[in-house]
């Protein structure tokens, strides 16, 4: 008898042990966060986090720089400025890029980089020259026909990818090449060895960001120049050998796990000092012990909300910066017509039509609470749709919606939402009952936890804000249902990357499918051409049109910015210097080492 | 025998017919399609419109399910949308990781389980069954993330025995001794968790078994005949007890390419778990039905493999 019931109970003991020496680690690390935080917490428009570092000692001669990847899945390996689609696939190129260009603090092409822009305003022309002496990795000449190709890979009509778009088709003759009326594009036309003249219908500041359809990357012609376009996917000059620009050069793969870099001793600006780079991709679920054990140098894609799990450790520096990135909450104040290809604002008729009902909502949601306490502080209020980075166009004069419950009730109570039958919700003005439907997008468990305290807020002032379709909904689903302007869906929880170009166009146009909230008015949408018309080329000008458009959505709050994120990159202190600075970043071939291991934590 | 095989193969036909309108259609009624992930402030809706035209999704759904069907009878189960790669080639890579992974883990679980389930039967109720019991349980209860992930800290990080994650060390060209050294390295991790977890099951068929055959009247008239204990137990029970075991034989087999997400995920092991979890979410119709037809017939395959395997091994059962 003693010994079954020893067999019953051991298992649990056993597994009651384990629980409580996992959630005993958890415990002690949480509160020393909270700690440290207090003490790091800086003002909001500065990073918490240095954004560079500079380790003591000796570097060695060359050695392999050992970088995590942090996924819980096989990357895809396409390894082409033109196709890819991951964002981890351009992390893995961007070791080896293509890039022609390099930008100023404002993310603004130089003349700096392999090739030099000069912009004819006047005529919609640019000419592009590309550097004397630059090499492929292979030690092939870069020729201008590198620089052409691209254009004629994106715009042909066998193309699989998704940037063959209107901003493309801005480019002279582009349209004509890919419906295949013509051979070549008009619009680009080779000057001499080292020059292309490119014409386009209609040139704005975007062009000074890379954008307006202009093509910031070489392709080399010799290597898969006489690939036919539909098989450049599938080639090996894509999957296992490309030839490239950067200060690294790719060895070797292991599909979906691993990249091994050697230096290219072709790279234009000098020879790197390091013999190599190593990228692996490492599990989520095991990447904080791989930091402690020294495993990794730099950690790429580290989830934020694992950082109280590597605080602690001693031979790692966290550098943080912000990201380009903003979350929000959208309003539904209309509908798009896809036949007409336009947004029809609808206030009268929307449900959340009320100026003051859209604020209360925004003014009512204790988002710093869940910045601090869900997110250690990675993310924090947004106050406009334009993240900080974009130190001329962001207003920081912008209060945003800073949490304050009681105000929202106000507002409420002055729009005409009251509770008029007593049941703890407010009524519409009308006097009938007011149900509000929220598409809240799933992802991990905080998700969850987040849009609970969310509606526990609009709760606590009033408001009867339930889920659309009762549950948090999966990423297809939702940008299916907020693109087709559900009937369910009320209010919406959205997210952007802004990419260097941060303007509004696409998303907030009178024509703009993205346009998600369906708000356009006469004011909102000639600021969004200003901002990108010729007039906008003085930068004063265009800075102006930003805050305005800033200023007028945060009048309208029909789109209410929620959240700006912290990316962090954990970085063991073997490395010399490192910086991720969009502004000031580390010259991959200047990076060096002090040790012949990654540190271990103690 | 050989003709009820052949009747069987010939049955499976209508039967993945079936199952291939069922998963496409299925496939085609969930929401979004494969573009639906690449929508950012850059992507053009018009452009999207325009490669979901090219792909051909905006046909009719019979349509669409013909041409396909078409293509998969000629062994072309086409482009797969996320990884811009032969569909057939894709699996074929992820399978083979899969297989490998799986074939030494199911003969490791039979090499654990088989023997324990033997002694715990035979000496029922004696401390060492009650050991192979709680160990069972223990095995039984523990969930294969928490397991994997302590064996993983415990043994990759800590001891350093085994890598962490992967499938194989980058440094060796394929073919050399090294790069399949490596590679049975970075399995062998993961498959000692997924043996040790896979255990409950056998030693619980085979000692209860064990346990009733000993009680039965063959048992009691070989050991009046004067055969030894211990012949009786290796030919006799052994071979009777193996019955249920050897009815799931046939399903072992063809599940050696099912794979599994946690063992993957957790180790960095790029197999068809993951594949198919990550088809679904990102839309990859073209690998969704590849997959779950691949999965069927396996299913197929794998019920009359036990059939056969039964009728080998029991001559009581004949399939006629």
């Amino acid at each position: 008898m003693k010994i079954t019931r020893w067999i019953i109970l051991a298992p649990i003991i056993l597994t009651l042990l384990i629980l409580a020496a996992f959630s005993r680690v958890d415990e002690t690390l949480i509160i020393k966060t909270e700690d440290e935080m207090i003490e790091t917490a800086a003002p909001s428009s500065h990073s918490p986090f240095e954004m560079s570092v500079t380790n003591k000692g000796k570097p060695i001669d060359g050695g392999v720089l050992k970088v995590a990847m942090v996924k819980d899945e096989p990357f895809q390996g396409i390894f082409s400025w033109e196709l890819y689609e991951d964002g981890y696939d351009a992390d893995l190129m961007s070791w080896a890029s293509n890039s022609l260009f390099e930008v100023d603090e404002n993310f603004m092409i130089t003349n700096e980089g392999i090739a030099s822009m000069y912009v004819d305003q006047k005529n919609n022309k640019v000419t592009v020259t590309i550097r004397e002496g630059v090499k492929w990795s292979d030690g092939k000449p870069l020729k201008i026909e590198d620089v052409i190709l691209p254009y004629h890979i994106i715009a042909h009509k066998d193309y699989p990818g998704v940037r063959y778009n209107t901003e493309f088709q801005n480019i002279i003759g582009v349209k004509e090449y890919h419906e295949g009326k013509a051979d070549t594009i008009k619009g680009i036309r080779k000057v001499d060895d080292r020059t292309i003249e490119i014409s386009f219908k209609q040139l704005s500041p975007s062009i000074f960001y890379g954008g307006d359809g202009l093509w910031t990357y070489a392709a080399p012609s010799h290597q898969i120049g006489h690939i036919p376009v539909e098989e450049l996917v599938q080639s090996d000059a894509v999957r296992k050998n490309p030839v490239t620009l950067g200060a690294f050069k790719i060895d070797k793969i292991v599909p979906g796990e691993s990249v091994q870099y050697v230096k290219n001793e072709h790279y234009w600006k000098g020879e790197p000092k390091l013999d190599g780079v190593l990228v692996k991709v490492v599990p989520s679920s095991s990447v904080s012990v791989a930091i402690g054990t020294g495993d990794f140098d730099i950690i790429q894609h580290f989830n934020a909300t694992k950082m109280p799990e590597i605080e602690n450790y001693d031979n790692i520096t966290i550098l943080g910066r912000p990201e380009l990135f903003y979350s929000y909450l959208g309003f539904k104040v209309g509908k798009y017509d896809y036949t007409k290809n336009t947004v029809v604002t609808d206030l009268e008729g929307s449900k959340m039509g009320d100026v003051n009902l859209r604020k209360a909502m925004a003014y009512a949601l204790d988002i710093e609470q869940v910045s601090e306490v869900l997110y250690n502080n990675l993310r924090v209020r947004a106050n406009s749709l334009i993240p900080p980075v974009f130190e001329s166009f962001h207003d920081d004069s912008l209060k945003g919606y800073v949490y304050d419950p009681e105000k929202a009730q106000k507002l409420l109570d002055k729009a005409g939402y009251i509770d008029v039958d007593g049941d703890g919700f407010r009524e519409n003005p009308k006097g009938k009952k007011l149900e509000i439907k929220l598409a809240s997008m799933a992802g991990d468990s905080t998700q969850e936890e987040i849009t609970a305290y969310y509606l526990q807020n609009w709760k606590d002032v009033g408001l009867n804000v339930t889920l659309t379709t009762g549950r948090l909904i999966e990423f297809n689903s939702f940008y299916d249902m907020v693109k087709a302007d559900h009937p369910e869906i009320d209010v919406f929880m959205g997210a952007w990357g802004t990419g260097t170009n941060p303007s509004p166009a696409g998303l907030y146009g009178a024509a703009d499918q993205y346009n998600f909230s369906r708000y356009t008015s006469e004011l909102l949408e000639t600021t969004i051409q200003n901002i990108d018309s010729p007039q906008a080329f003085d930068k004063y000008y265009r800075a102006k049109q930003f805050k305005n458009f800033q200023k007028h959505i945060e009048e309208v709050a029909t789109t209410v910015p929620m959240q700006f994120r912290y990316e962090i990159y954990p970085i063991n202190k073997r490395v010399k210097n490192y910086s991720i600075d969009l502004k000031n970043p580390t010259e991959l071939h200047e990076i060096e080492l002090i040790a012949k291991e990654p540190f271990a934590s103690k | 025998m050989w003709k009820i095989i052949v009747r069987r193969f010939i049955l499976m036909i209508p039967q993945l017919f079936v199952l291939s309108l069922l998963v496409f259609f299925l496939a085609k009624f969930m929401p979004g399609d494969p573009f639906t992930g690449l929508i950012t402030p850059q992507t053009d809706p018009a452009r999207l419109e325009e490669l979901s035209e090219k792909a051909g999704l905006n046909d009719p759904w019979p349509v669409q399910y013909v041409r396909w069907i078409g293509n998969a009878l000629q062994g072309e189960f086409g482009i797969s949308y996320t990884f811009k790669r032969d569909v057939a080639e894709l699996i074929g890579e992820r399978a083979l990781n899969t297989f490998w992974l799986s074939l030494l883990s199911v003969i490791l679980l039979y090499t654990i389980a088989i023997p324990l389930g033997i002694l715990a039967g035979r000496y029922h109720n004696s401390r060492l069954d009650k050991t192979i019991i709680l160990y069972s349980f223990i095995t039984y209860a523990i969930p294969t993330f928490v397991l994997s992930l302590l064996f993983l800290y415990l043994f990759g990080y800590k001891l350093e025995w085994f890598p962490t994650s992967g499938s194989v060390d980058i440094e060796y060209s394929s073919g050399t001794i090294q790069y399949y050294w490596s590679k049975l390295h970075h399995i062998l991790l993961p498959t000692i968790t997924y043996a040790i977890l896979g255990t409950t099951g056998i030693i619980q068929f085979l000692r209860s078994e064990i346990i009733d055959a000993k009680a039965m009247d063959y048992v009691r008239t070989a050991r009046s005949k004067g055969i030894p204990i211990k012949k009786v137990y290796t030919k006799h029970i052994f071979r009777n007890s193996l019955l249920p075991i050897a009815a799931f034989l046939g399903f072992t087999i063809t599940g050696l390419l099912g794979g599994s997400i946690f063992i993957e995920t957790i180790f960095g092991y790029p197999g068809m778990g993951q594949l198919f979890i990550s088809s679904i979410a990102s839309r990859d119709y073209s690998v969704i039905t590849a997959l779950v037809m691949l999965y069927g017939f396996l299913t197929l395959l794998g019920s009359l493999l036990s059939d056969i395997i039964m009728s080998i091994v029991d001559p009581r059962i004949r399939i006629e």
